[in-house]
């Protein structure tokens, strides 16, 4: 701890203020009344210091609008896919790693090559299968295609192959059935590349932005990350710029809640997503 | 429990693999093997949503048509120098790639890849309507070469700037933990907030920017509907979005550097700007090779920030590929070209999926 140190903290102190900046804004604004905000946005200290203060945005937020509704369509549609990405990874990620079957490598090649394949080749796809079978707005039909890309399985089947084998072997000793083995023993071990997988889900669900807009056609199954992008085009006439900085920083805070949170997932979840799928 | 009672009722190691993997693999095949082959028999018909919609017979075989409709035009030549800057690019790229090759400064997979990307720089703008020839699709290369510009701005920006932050925030204080943070937040924003917060700060009436730049006396900018600011401030909200990954695969690479390489470089009087030069950089050579690489193919897929802050505008300038897909599908209705289009997509998407699979094999070994 020399001067140079102290030097190099407060050098870069100054971007990771002005990084903050934009985020800050957002906040601020959302606490000014809409009349002030559509004179000038430059109110107390260039609009970062919410003065004049009012919570009337987040309050009106809540009254009337349509946010509530959203955001509680986000939290079942992310809720549900972590649960089900959960459900399918963790099985089939123990499976992949540590049973024997006819098949195996090929089906983890299968699986390999879909890692390959962008949302956006099969959206259209999947837009025609979902109007078919008329899926379209409902919960499902946001949830499900998420929870066909292997990247969970991936990440689960990396992590059971690291589990050594004799804690799996003196249970087989015993007499104890694979699906028991599995869900007594190799579950509760995996709790921690769960809680990743579970986040990077979650984080992926919160903020897609591509396929809610194809498949929610209607305001009542859009997910927040979607109503926002519906209310930003015409902020300044119809909502009022305050109470629609509300409405962002109410989509995000569960997001930045979590990562406040649980830091270190969030992180190892991230570079995990990005690396691998 | 008895021993043969347990035997009778326990299941076959084949039979568990059945039930364990059966729920991901009907998934898996319903909504993604399936519909990418769908998608690929999609792109070879005429096929219109809405005549589709109300008559599922109203589609026709075409064959290759919509790709030729996409991609090719009516008298199309080659020249070598038909656009001199890219493809002399490209010859440098070509040149440079083999030098560092050479010199042993870039592994081999990377110079085989800069190698490659440097060709096609050199013959795909070479294509080039000859006389009384044209595009069939007029907005589709200008939109590749919008998108490429854009993964050209913001791969850099952000793998620079992550890099630096990186090589400073490199290390074990509280201090520095918190400022590592601080840069990580806006990576866990939603696209449309990214887009929300920046559209205002880039407003020339009511923008952070234009009220800094009156501050100062000068007259704001019209970032989001000028020609040439457009891109540059998608770019600036991009490297602000999604900075925190790459900064933490290279806090990762950086830990994989030994002290003992700084010591013995102090010792030379290497520290400082010196150290980072010398020491740092040789050392992270694959760490960036893997950043730019998972760079590329995040940014090749925007869409938000093209379809929210600029409508693609001015003038089709930050118009981008995903955005026309979006658009050729469910605003022109037209699903035969636009999967031919999501096809050329998926068939890039998936050259740098392999490269950053032979990479992470490399890793490995």
């Amino acid at each position: 701890m020399n001067r140079s140190y102290y030097w190099l903290v407060f050098a870069i102190s100054i971007p990771a203020f002005l990084w903050l900046v934009p985020t800050i804004w957002m906040v601020s604004l959302s606490f000014q009344p809409n009349d002030v905000l559509a004179r000038t946005t430059s109110t107390t200290g260039l609009g970062l210091i919410p003065i004049p203060f009012t919570p009337d945005n987040y309050i009106a937020l809540f009254q009337f609008g349509q946010v509530p509704m959203w955001f509680f369509n986000s939290l079942i549609v992310s809720a549900g896919m972590t649960l089900a990405v959960l459900a399918v990874s963790t099985t089939a990620g123990y499976a992949l790693a540590r049973l024997d079957f006819p098949m195996k490598g090929p089906i983890v090649v299968l699986c390999l090559i879909g890692l390959m394949v962008p949302e956006q080749a099969v959206f259209i796809p999947l837009y025609t299968m979902f109007a078919d079978w008329g899926w379209h707005n409902s919960y499902h039909a946001l949830i499900m295609p998420r929870v066909a890309v292997p990247i969970g399985v991936f990440l689960m089947m990396q992590f059971f192959k690291a589990v050594p084998r004799d804690i799996e072997e003196a249970a087989r000793i015993d007499g104890v059935g694979w699906l028991q083995i599995f869900w007594y023993v190799m579950l509760p071990l995996a709790r921690p590349a769960m809680m990743t997988l579970a986040i990077l889900t979650f984080l992926y669900a919160w903020n897609d932005y591509l396929w809610p807009l194809v498949s929610a056609q209607q305001r009542e199954f859009f997910t927040i990350t979607l109503g926002l992008a519906s209310i930003q085009s015409n902020f300044a006439q119809a909502e009022g710029l305050g109470r629609v900085m509300a409405s962002g920083v109410i989509a995000s805070l569960p997001v930045v809640v979590l990562f406040l949170i649980f830091q270190r997932y969030v992180v190892r979840a991230m570079t995990a997503g990005g690396t691998k799928g | 429990m008895p021993q043969h009672q347990a035997k009778r009722l326990a299941l076959s190691q084949r039979q568990a693999a059945l039930i364990l993997l059966l729920p991901f693999m009907v998934v898996y095949g319903l909504f993604l093997v399936y519909p990418f082959f769908n998608g690929v028999w999609i792109s070879l018909h005429d096929w219109n949503l809405m005549a589709v919609a109300f008559n599922p017979d109203a589609k026709a075989f075409v064959g290759l048509q919509n790709y030729e409709r996409v991609m090719w035009g009516r008298n199309i030549t080659w020249g070598a120098f038909a656009s001199p800057a890219l493809q002399v690019i490209g010859l440098l790229g070509m040149l440079a790639s083999f030098l560092l090759y050479r010199s042993g400064r870039a592994g081999r997979v990377t110079a085989i890849a800069m190698g490659l990307a440097a060709l096609l720089l050199f013959v795909l703008p070479g294509f080039h309507p000859g006389e009384g020839g044209r595009w069939y699709d007029r907005r589709f290369w200008p939109t590749v070469g919008n998108t490429i510009l854009f993964v050209g701005l913001a791969v850099p920006g952000v793998t620079i700037t992550a890099m630096l932050l990186a090589a400073a925030l490199n290390g074990e204080t509280r201090a520095k933990a918190v400022l590592r943070t601080l840069f990580f937040l806006s990576q866990v924003l939603s696209v449309t907030v990214v887009t929300l917060i920046w559209q205002i700060m880039f407003s020339p009436r009511q923008g952070l920017l234009a009220n800094v730049t009156e501050l100062l006396g000068g007259s704001p900018i019209v970032w989001l509907t000028a020609e040439g600011f457009a891109m540059a401030a998608i770019v600036i909200a991009t490297i602000w979005w999604s900075l925190g990954i790459a900064m933490i695969l290279f806090l990762a690479g950086l830990q994989d550097i030994s002290q003992d390489l700084y010591e013995a470089g102090a010792l030379d009087n290497a520290t400082g700007a010196k150290a980072f030069w010398y020491i740092t950089l040789p050392n992270l050579k694959r760490t960036i090779t893997v950043v730019v690489v998972l760079q590329i193919i995040l940014h090749f897929q925007v869409f938000g920030q093209s379809h929210l802050m600029t409508n693609g505008g001015p003038n089709d300038t930050t118009q981008v590929l995903v955005r026309y897909i979006y658009q050729t599908a469910f605003r022109d209705s037209e699903l035969g070209r636009a999967s031919a289009m999501a096809v050329f997509l998926f068939v890039i998407m998936g050259a740098f999926s392999i490269l950053q699979f032979v990479l992470g094999r490399e890793k490995d070994e």
